[in-house]
């Protein structure tokens, strides 16, 4: 069997990262000496994921596409405990970040990960950013082809990239293999679905253009299928165009979104294929070789197919209710029959979201050892994701989370809360984010309840850069600064469910700290009165509009 | 009693280069972990000294700027801004512990 059932570093990626370890030694070095001012060394310790927060540094910690084995996470903890507080926060990005990291350990910690074939490269900088993908990669039922080949296609050839390095903004790129897009393709700068066409040919369309921040935007269709093959020719002459058109000279219009919306996608797609097509017969084409190469490499795990009913699955269902919850919502189809996709939530009642200690995270590797094949997926949710556990292993896993305070049946319910971290450690916030998901967890702990409130996505972001994906949020929350005081601006209707992507309509004057908790509470009863028959949230905001929800919430506040 | 709420009254702060730890200059011009040892600067033509003052002490913090504050009659000193109240007195909620396996 092998280490895991993803792609392994060769010397060459070894090598690249090693050398960058102690690169970075050496700069840090010359740093505490005085050799380098600030402003010299700002972007080289940037470039290794090293960021100045209020408090601390924060180290980003890249995890490619959101997988991880479990001797990753035990690293991971590790480091937590070695060289910071203990514990660690899963972003939006599917990365890790740490944040009481001193500068003089920084490079050790970078050693560390290396040992475990990771880096904090590109987590940060105006270059391409580690590529995300569906976190159900590799075991969803509905699953065309596993994204990872693809995203690690993408990072091979987007690391150290050194015509892109220096684009005009970041650069954020996103892959799903799946109908039911997990991965937010269309807010993301390149969004890549896996579909098959009629030919029976899977390939990408490739949309372009997304993405949150001060200015929202859906992204859009550039080709509606590219061959596989292509792949990384007609990246290169997308971000071609972008490089050469991109505004460099206004930092809030950046962003390929505001090109592609400033000259229009039909432009766009112009410029993009007559590069393509003075590129397309080059180097990047790729073999049939190469895709089988990395293709072996996430070669799934050999599962013998098992039965889909277990006699102490359906026993402890009908003697727990919170078990029964849990199965409806935290665990999903595998592909394998007998096997399931179970997600641990890193949401329970009253908890920052996304943290976990370095126990918890040992106790999550510990699971993954003993019941996935040591895998783990990380979820743009900040979830973490056990892929592959027999129908049968469901109660000792959930056993065992539960152990964790990681067994919450909340996954996709009102406490399943997406929030960045705020202005208790961001020096771009402008409000708190964590202890609004706190008091909101709190007040709907409930299981009872928040299952008859059903698919419910709340998500909180501290500043407009909407690090916690408020747009897309069902009930999204901003918080802004006004004149000292911390406001949350409120809007609903948001959603990244593929085909449904929808931005939120902001629902009016935004409410003090102390109200958001009643807002919520009004939303959700204005809701529950009005849903039709399976109606989600989301659904009757669709149906009846913002006006029923406003009334309600402004009276109440 | 709060006093001075219009934020003529500034200290000068700044993150320490070794662990990024938030100091503030104090008025025998070291950086300091503890803003009740932070030098007070009364005035505009202070604070503009005293920043400069910062700047010249850098070595080993971190882009200097000053920070509005209230005192009050004990003497104690506050910043203004929540941002800068966050960063004097640290995290609003308890993170979870190395150890712990609940949220407390």
């Amino acid at each position: 069997m092998p280490d895991t059932y993803f792609y392994r570093y060769d010397d060459y990626d070894r090598t690249l990262v090693s050398e960058r370890v102690d690169q970075f030694r050496d700069q840090v070095r010359r740093r505490l000496a005085g050799e380098l001012t600030e402003e010299q060394f700002k972007p080289l310790r940037l470039t290794n994921g090293l960021y100045l927060q209020l408090h601390a540094y924060m180290l980003r910690v890249a995890i490619p596409y959101g997988t991880l084995s479990s001797r990753q996470l035990r690293k991971l903890a590790d480091i937590s405990r070695k060289y910071d507080r203990g514990y660690g926060h899963f972003t939006t990005r599917q990365n890790l970040q740490l944040n009481w990291i001193k500068l003089e350990d920084a490079p050790d910690a970078l050693a560390a990960l290396a040992e475990v074939d990771m880096h904090a490269l590109q987590t940060s900088g105006n270059c391409i950013r580690n590529v995300t993908a569906d976190h159900f990669a590799g075991a969803a039922a509905d699953e065309i082809e596993d994204p990872r080949i693809w995203a690690e296609i993408v990072r091979q050839w987007s690391t150290l990239h050194p015509e892109f390095t220096f684009l005009p903004r970041k650069f954020k790129i996103a892959i799903t293999g799946s109908p039911n897009d997990r991965a937010a393709v269309r807010v993301h700068d390149i969004g890549l679905r896996l579909w098959r066409n009629e030919q029976g040919e899977v390939g990408f369309e490739v949309i372009v253009g997304g993405g949150l921040g001060r200015t929202p935007m859906i992204g859009k269709t550039l080709r509606e299928f590219l061959p596989k093959n292509e792949l990384l020719a007609y990246l290169e002459a997308t971000l071609r165009v972008y490089n050469r058109y991109g505004r460099r000279d206004n930092l809030y219009k950046a962003r390929i979104k505001i090109l592609v919306h400033e000259v229009g996608v039909e432009k766009m797609r112009a410029d993009v294929e007559a590069e393509y097509a003075e590129t397309r017969d080059g180097l990047l084409g790729l073999s049939d070789e190469t895709i089988e190469a990395i293709s072996q490499q996430f070669a799934p795990p050999d599962l013998p197919p098992r039965s889909n009913l277990a006699g102490a699955v359906e026993a402890l269902r009908l003697e727990d209710r919170d078990f029964a919850l849990w199965l409806k919502s935290n665990v999903a189809p595998h592909r394998v029959k007998g096997y399931a996709i179970v997600t641990a939530s890193l949401k329970p009642a009253g908890a920052p979201p996304g943290d976990a200690s370095a126990v918890q995270m040992e106790g999550v590797a510990d699971i993954a050892d003993a019941y996935s094949q040591g895998e783990l997926r990380v979820s743009h949710e900040q979830n973490l994701i056990f892929p592959h556990v027999a129908i049968e292993d469901l109660p000792a896993v959930y056993a065992a989370l539960g152990r964790l305070g990681f067994a919450e049946a909340n996954v996709g319910k009102i406490t399943d809360i997406i929030a960045c971290p705020g202005l208790d450690y961001c020096a771009l916030a402008n409000a708190r984010s964590i202890p609004v998901a706190q008091r909101i967890s709190s007040h709907f702990a409930g299981l009872a309840r928040q299952h008859d409130i059903g698919d419910l996505k709340i998500k909180i972001s501290g500043c407009i850069n909407a690090c916690g994906h408020h747009h897309v949020g069902h009930i999204g929350i901003l918080g802004v600064d006004k004149n000292g005081v911390e406001l949350y601006q409120i809007s609903l209707g948001g959603d990244v469910d593929f085909g449904k992507t929808a931005l939120g309509t902001i629902l009016g004057p935004a409410v003090t700290a102390d109200k958001v908790v009643e807002a919520v509470d009004s939303l959700v009863t204005t809701y529950l009165d009005s849903r039709g028959d399976g109606e989600r949230f989301v659904d009757t905001f669709r149906r009846i509009g913002a006006e029923p929800f406003k009334d309600r919430m402004y009276a109440a506040l | 009693m709060a006093k001075n709420l219009s934020g003529d009254l500034q200290v000068a702060s700044a993150n320490r280069l070794s662990d990024g730890v938030v100091v503030w200059l104090d008025d025998a011009g070291d950086w300091t972990s503890r803003l009740d040892r932070a030098a007070i600067a009364r005035d505009k033509r202070t604070g503009e000294i005293l920043l400069l003052r910062a700047q010249a002490e850098a070595f080993a913090v971190i882009d200097p700027f000053l920070v509005a504050v209230t005192e009050d009659d004990d003497g104690t000193i506050e910043p203004l801004s929540l941002r800068e109240k966050i960063r004097a007195s640290g995290l609003t909620f308890d993170v979870i512990a190395a150890d712990a396996v609940r949220y407390a």
